[in-house]
């Protein structure tokens, strides 16, 4: 298996002096390509911070990142290429643009990465037929459930044909069916789009659908 | 479909209307002060201008005939009429007086010419079908005892019908003919008269006049002239546009400094203005922000997004109170005069002011840290950890 990520000694600490934390203390962690991984952990133990250091939208203080094979300068380079080219995001509040339609929420990712307007429509249509949102397009987030609003969230992640997405506690503000959906579609779309996923969860109930566990405790990682 | 920053601000509309309303208010307030003053300098030079004299001679001392307190007896001025300096028989006694008519019962403001029909100093005839030309004196110099028709004419735009009786200082005079409107700053309208009609209302028929004009003589320049007779006790003189120039500073610059100050007080509003809501809307829109550069907008990319908004609204408040300053100056009980040019540039400027502000506040929203896109939502309160994060920069 080749690494798609691969982090060496990442450290991160918020604050200074007294009140520093150290939220990330030199982890080492390897992701596969094609692989779901799941990171779980207590509240506070530093999940969201880790994947936003291999997402590349923090930088950490020490350590080393390598994303699809290329060493990721980390001396506060603009990193939003990055991201834009090998990454997608899903988030716990969706995070949609409550200004645009669920098929305009798709598009504006791929019009940050400079792709021909009809292209991206055509693109965003197919997603968001694929995750089964094709009679919801021209609706806003908030004439949404929060189920649908995840699977426009996963269609924008992927609309620009990311290398890893990374979802941080994605079923956490859905019910029960709606997690076991997300959960299946997301099992389907990686499938389809050979992506890799890592998924930062609390819900024992979705272990089943990793093909890896990462446990986390007050910043570092214990099994692996 | 249309684009992002459009469906934003359509979003928004509320505030998006009310700061382009803001920027129209101001901006056609910046204009029609512009335009007040424009039009204050259009007066105070349209009479001086009329005449066609282009040298003005006042009483030594009096800081030019506009300015200070003018009075130069005929006599010592006639044997200017044989100077060669001055064009032969230009030499013209003039009259300029501010006076408080008593017009169908009411004091009211105007200014009183008192000139000779066949000399410098006002019109040489009424406005067609509109009454005859006041009869003129029969001697040119003085005769106190001359019996004379006490008879006026007036600006179209006072109002006054031809045979009225108004009364200017203790003598009734009628109102013969009008002329065409040539109103002094302020709407200040002229009364012109036969220089002997004005001597006996306004000085008690005593000899004296305020000012004398002349035109220099064809192979002189008027510039020489005059300060060849400003050189001379008794008199000072100037040209045709010294006279404009001390006139525009007196009755406009000076007294209209304070509106200056105030059109540039507007412009700092109007920065601000936009500047603040821009910063308050962009505050509310951190979490956005964060979330666009989250999924890889670069900070250029945000930037021109909200650039685009900017411009967009400045624009729009911009061009709305440009037409409104028209409006506004249509409506204005005084004259107005906005000048197109002036205002253009006015409004570009107004503009750059407008985005200029825009951009910084967008400059400093534009640093917010993407990782807010993985806190709660801002106004929900579900920050877990530090609410210091929503605006941390890249430290
Ligand atoms: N921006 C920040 N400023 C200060 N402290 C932070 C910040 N982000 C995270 N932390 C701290 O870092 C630790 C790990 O946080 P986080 O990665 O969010 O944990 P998890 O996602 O596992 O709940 C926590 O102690 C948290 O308080
Ligand atoms: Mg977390």
């Amino acid at each position: 298996m080749t690494a798609i990520i691969e982090g060496i000694g990442l450290t991160k600490r918020f604050g200074y002096g007294d009140a520093a934390v150290v939220a990330i203390d030199s982890v080492d962690i390897r992701i596969d390509e094609r692989e779901l991984v799941m990171i779980m952990g207590d509240s506070g133990c530093g999940k969201t911070t880790l994947i936003s250091l291999l997402g590349c939208i923090l930088t950490p203080d020490a350590g080393e990142l390598r994303i699809d094979g290329e060493e990721i300068d980390l001396t506060g380079q603009d990193l939003s290429l990055i991201r834009r080219q090998k990454i997608g995001f899903v988030f716990q509040l969706f995070h949609l643009l409550p200004y645009l339609t669920a098929l305009e929420n798709v598009m504006v990712a791929m019009d940050i990465a400079k792709t021909d307007k009809s292209e991206a429509e055509d693109r965003s249509i197919e997603l968001l037929t694929r995750v089964g949102l094709s009679d919801r397009l021209h609706h806003r987030p908030a004439q949404m459930s929060g189920g649908e609003k995840q699977r426009v969230s996963f269609a924008r992640a992927l609309a620009n044909r990311p290398k890893v997405i990374f979802a941080d506690e994605p079923t956490a503000n859905l019910d029960s069916r709606q997690s076991d959906n997300l959960m299946n579609l997301i099992q389907e779309l990686r499938q389809e789009h050979q992506t890799t996923v890592v998924i930062v969860t609390h819900h024992e109930g979705l272990k089943e659908n990793a093909d890896r566990i990462v446990y986390m405790k007050d910043g570092k990682v214990i099994t692996s | 479909m249309k684009s992002f920053f459009l469906k934003d601000m359509q979003y928004r509309r509320a505030r998006v209307v009310l700061t382009s309303l803001g920027i129209t208010v101001l901006i056609s307030l910046i204009l029609l002060l512009g335009g007040i003053m424009n039009g204050m300098r259009i007066q105070a030079q349209q009479y001086v201008k009329s005449t066609g004299a282009d040298i003005w001679i006042s009483a030594e001392g009096s800081g030019g005939a506009f300015i200070g307190f003018s009075l130069l007896i005929e006599e010592n001025m006639a044997p200017l009429n044989t100077r060669r300096e001055l064009k032969e028989g230009s030499l013209s006694p003039l009259i300029f007086a501010q006076a408080r008519p008593i017009i169908r019962g009411k004091s009211t403001k105007a200014i009183v010419v008192g000139y000779m029909t066949d000399k410098y100093g006002g019109p040489k005839q009424v406005l067609d079908g509109e009454g005859r030309m006041f009869k003129s004196s029969e001697f040119q110099d003085y005769r106190p005892e001359d019996p004379i028709p006490l008879e006026v004419i007036v600006d179209e735009k006072m109002g006054l019908e031809i045979g009225e009786q108004i009364t200017i200082g203790t003598e009734a005079v009628k109102v013969v003919g009008k002329t065409s409107s040539l109103m002094f700053v302020l709407d200040t309208p002229l009364i012109f008269m036969d220089v002997r009609v004005a001597q006996k209302v306004l000085l008690g028929n005593y000899p004296r006049v305020n000012m004398m004009i002349a035109k220099a003589n064809e192979n002189r320049e008027p510039e020489k002239v005059a300060a060849f007779f400003d050189a001379e006790e008794k008199m000072e003189a100037r040209t045709m546009n010294q006279t404009l120039d001390d006139i525009i500073a007196y009755y406009v610059d000076e007294p209209m400094k304070a509106v200056q100050f105030l059109r540039v007080m507007l412009w700092i509003v109007a920065g601000l203005l936009v500047g603040m809501i821009t910063y308050v809307t962009m505050l509310e829109k951190t979490q956005e922000i964060g979330v666009l550069k989250a999924i890889g907008a670069s900070n250029s990319y945000v930037m021109t997004h909200l650039l685009k908004q900017v411009a967009l609204i400045s624009v729009v408040g911009v061009t709305i109170g440009f037409c409104l300053a028209y409006v506004f100056a249509a409506a204005a009980p005084i004259f107005v005069a906005i000048n197109l040019v002036e205002s253009i540039i006015v409004a570009g400027i107004s503009f750059i002011v407008c985005c200029g502000s825009g951009y910084l506040a967008a400059r400093k929203v534009i640093m917010v840290d993407p990782l807010i896109a993985f806190r709660g939502e801002i106004d929900g309160g579900m920050f877990r950890h530090s609410p210091t994060v929503a605006y941390s920069d890249a430290s």
